[in-house]
């Protein structure tokens, strides 16, 4: 019988924060468990989670660093692998700056600070992250609009809640995990749905609105108009804290309940009712998804989000949207050490002047970075790394984005495998998983927690993200730490503990103090919730929230419906994967084994189309083939497509990038992004679908 | 030991498939061999799941008498197994697997390990919603009831 113990540690299957009891025996990790005693899962585990032992031994994974050779990759030393990446830099901000060299990371992993310390460190205001249309956004507009990001509130008991474009219990890990929703519907909370699919919430819901996707935006403001004309508001909050009200109040009024209708295909009575239902019922919190985010109208949904919670009084109240307190540790913005980066090097970001929003943040939107690498233009991006982060598969216009790595002079990637982005590099790193790794994990942070993610086991040369990152930067002269428990400690240090004592502490909580607004206002230049945004009027650019209609529709490109009659929602999540991740993952591979749309009986009858064929979904950009799943509960014009689909088990180079992408059909143009924050339109296009063979 | 039963209501199950990954775990199965199973019938989700029949059909098809019922929980014994899925066709609820790598029809055994050790059975502890019930079957009338009245 060999050694067997157990370890308590965070999950980070998603953003992470679930606890884990992770089981280990002879050295390797047999079983993982939820920790019943966590406040975040309670117990529970989704199939990522569960998963992991799969994912942490796949044979296919990469355990030690790589180069390429002749087109074929060869094993190096981590002292290799570096010195290539840090010579390969220097060279390059010899000869064009460091703002040559992009940084890119994926979907939020739990190294920002890391992430961004490097790119301040290194001189190079070009960061690529997916935050230009999920999460990150709804951050910065939250941020410009009410100081910060207003959470719903599950622990305050909230009376009313509204799931807008949101799969709590299958995905949405930034907002919430699905246990704390369940268990404040369970206490018989009100429901209200908005969603264009039929699902397991609508069939709970006291009332479900079908929504046209992409407009949301315009929902949002009917759903205020109704409020204002109807008297349901807050008078004593809009009065005292509230800045450009009447501004708002007329801008409110191009968006009655029957136009609104017209551009969301939800009838006006069930506008005024659900706004009814959510001001009325107190308290009441909006819980939100990415969809809202991924359109053109991005920063004014937000906006327009943020009035409605704050004119109804739910602001910062209990069971409403709040502004948890995270607990005393070192703030991300002086880790990131935002501050090193020149004011001459913030001017070069890259579509900085245009994407004001984004740049305010700190990222750029991806386009303007194929842009610069394929045409040069306003300079040359010549080199980067991509940590956890799968471009080619989960960024609009893949064939750009493809044909841009492609081009680089110098391209490093870590990862736990060998992706379709990541044969496209030069020099290759194998990440840890989250059972590979010390950290204070900060996930949880915009919910008030800190967790102590503790290292199970080590796999082969792994490292995790942190410590690449520290590693390289040494390298290149940048000011780290000797190792990362002296980074630990560093953030540790406010809260008056060591990395150590953590470990056994397991999380911390900051204490939790609602209405903090009364005392010290909201942190905006006029101290109130901007629904009339100052900082945007001193941009100029429009300082009220509107609905623009987005840029290929039925409405706004007629001429293309004889050719693509139905509206494309290339953006389903499923349980089983995160974005590109896990399809090498056998256990869930098996439960969704194919990349699916979702098409009405009706409309995939009129193509001869039956449950589980193999079709070819294409829009004016390209064609991809996935297979149909006849759905009744969506609507016959608009079908719904999962994203990030490749094969790990095609072994060419290409893993079959380019054949169940649906970022193939999806637009990265400029006319076609939030004029803001650079947000691409991924959740509204127009297609058609056809029987594989039809044509 | 009590009997216990395991059954879903499954108006309450999301579609997650944890419970899945969690039995695939406790079990140490590959591709193959699902003993709880949700199918998607968009946009409705049914569980496929052993209900430890009082009067296992599974248990009368089989040839060899491999599979028994002891205190509430179906078993079958892999020793005895001969591969004919006998079994596999009789079963109502469609829940018997079948184990291509060893040839021997496979099932839920309600975790038995874990209930020896005073814990529930894998996928129960683990599902979001709690649609799993485990426990008296005089209870699941009761929690029928309790779930019908949420309902608004």
């Amino acid at each position: 019988m060999g050694e067997s113990k157990t370890v308590r540690t965070v999950c980070r299957g998603c953003h992470g924060g679930c606890g884990v009891i992770a089981h280990v025996k002879n050295g390797k990790v047999v079983k993982v468990e939820g920790d019943p005693d966590w406040p975040i899962n309670r117990g529970k585990l989704c199939s990522k989670g569960l998963a992991i032992t799969k994912l942490a031994y796949h044979p296919d994974r990469i355990l030690y660093p790589m180069k390429k050779e002749d087109g074929e990759w060869v094993r190096i030393t981590w002292d290799e692998a570096l010195d290539t990446i840090a010579t390969k830099f220097k060279e390059i901000i010899k000869d064009y700056g460091p703002e040559a060299i992009f940084v890119a990371q994926g979907t939020g992993r739990d190294y920002e600070w890391c992430f961004s310390r490097f790119a301040n460190l290194l001189g190079t205001p070009n960061v690529l992250t997916a935050g230009h249309m999920c999460y990150l956004s709804r951050t910065v507009v939250s941020i410009l609009t009410c100081g910060n990001l207003p959470v719903a509130d599950y622990a305050g008991n909230p009376r009313c809640i509204v799931l807008w474009g949101v799969n709590p219990l299958w995905t949405n890990p930034d907002e919430y995990k699905g246990v704390d929703f369940w268990e404040a519907y369970s206490k018989g909370a009100k429901l209200i749905v908005i969603d264009p699919r039929e699902n397991f919430y609508t069939k709970k819901a006291d009332l479900w609105l079908q929504i046209r996707p992409g407009t949301d935006a315009a929902l949002a403001l009917g759903f205020c108009n109704v409020i204002v004309e109807e008297g349901l508001y807050d008078r004593d909050f809009v009065e005292n804290y509230i800045h450009g009200w009447d501004a708002f109040v007329e801008r409110l009024k191009e968006y009655p309940p029957e136009k609104v209708e017209e551009i969301t295909w939800i009838p006006a009575k069930q506008i005024k009712k659900a706004a009814r239902i959510y001001a009325r019922t107190k308290p009441a919190c909006i819980h939100w998804g990415v969809p809202t985010e991924q359109t053109n109208n991005c920063t004014d949904y937000t906006r327009t989000a943020i009035a409605l919670m704050a004119m109804t009084g739910n602001l910062d109240a209990p069971g409403g949207n709040v502004f948890y307190v995270p607990p005393p540790i070192r703030k991300t913005s002086e880790l990131s050490r935002h501050d090193a980066l020149t004011p001459e090097q913030r001017a070069k970001r890259l579509g900085g002047d245009r994407y004001k929003l984004a740049a305010r943040a700190y990222f750029i939107t991806p386009t303007v970075a194929w842009e610069a690498i394929l045409s040069e233009k306003p300079y040359p991006l010549k080199a980067g790394i991509i940590v956890g982060s799968n471009p080619v598969l989960t960024r609009a216009n893949a064939r750009q984005a493809y044909e841009a790595l492609k081009k680089l002079e110098f391209l490093a990637v870590a990862d736990f495998f060998l992706t379709p982005t990541a044969e496209l590099a030069d020099v290759f790193l194998p990440s840890a998983t989250w059972l590979e790794q010390n950290y204070v994990s900060e996930s949880w942070k915009r919910h008030g927690y800190v967790l102590a993610r503790q290292k199970v086991v080590q796999i082969g040369e792994c490292w995790q993200d942190h410590k690449i990152f520290m590693e390289l930067g040494k390298r290149l002269g940048q000011e780290w730490w000797d190792t990362l428990e002296d980074a630990l400690n560093y953030m540790l240090e406010p809260a008056g503990i060591t990395w150590e004592e953590f470990k056994q502490i397991g999380y911390l909580r900051g204490e939790m103090k609602y209405y903090k607004y009364k005392e010290k206002g909201f942190s905006t230049p006029t101290g109130k919730v901007e629904v009339y945004s100052t900082i945007l009027e001193g941009w100029g650019a429009d300082p009220l929230p509107k609905y623009v209609e987005l840029p290929e529709t039925p409405i706004s490109r007629p001429d293309l419906l004889e050719k693509y009659p139905l509206i494309l929602n290339a953006g389903l999540r499923t349980p089983t994967f995160f974005h590109s991740e896990n399809r090498q993952v056998s256990w869930l591979r098996e439960i969704r084994p194919d990349p699916i749309v979702e098409i009405h009986p009706e409309t995939a009858k009129e193509r001869g189309i039956e449950d589980g064929d193999w079709v070819w979904v294409e829009s004016p950009r390209g064609r991809v083939r996935m297979r149909a799943k006849i759905n009744k509960g969506i609507h016959p014009k608009v079908v719904v497509a999962e994203h990030g689909w490749w094969f790990p088990e095609i072994k060419d180079p290409g893993h079959g990038w380019d054949i169940s992408n649906i970022n193939i059909l999806t637009d990265n143009s400029h006319e076609s992004m939030d004029p803001l924050m650079g947000a691409t339109n991924l959740r509204a296009l127009l297609c058609n679908v056809y029987k594989e063979g039809a044509r | 030991m009590t009997e216990e039963t395991l059954l879903i209501f499954k108006d309450d199950c999301c579609g997650c498939h944890a419970c899945e990954i969690a039995c695939k775990q406790e079990h140490g199965l590959g591709v193959g061999p699902r003993l709880i199973k949700v199918i998607e019938k968009a946009p409705n989700f049914i569980p496929i799941y052993c209900h430890h029949c009082a009067d296992p059909p599974c248990g009368k098809a089989c040839p060899v008498n491999a599979i028994s019922r002891e205190n509430g929980i179906v078993l079958i014994d892999e020793g005895e197994c001969i591969g004919c899925k006998e079994c596999i066709d009789a079963c109502p609820f469609a829940a018997m697997q079948f184990d291509e790598e060893r040839g021997i029809a496979l099932k839920c055994d309600l975790c038995i390990e874990r209930l020896k050790a005073g814990k529930a059975p894998a996928c129960f502890s683990n599902c979001p919603t709690n649609c799993i019930f485990f426990g008296k079957i005089a209870d699941a009338v009761s929690e029928k009831t309790r779930r019908i009245l949420r309902e608004r």
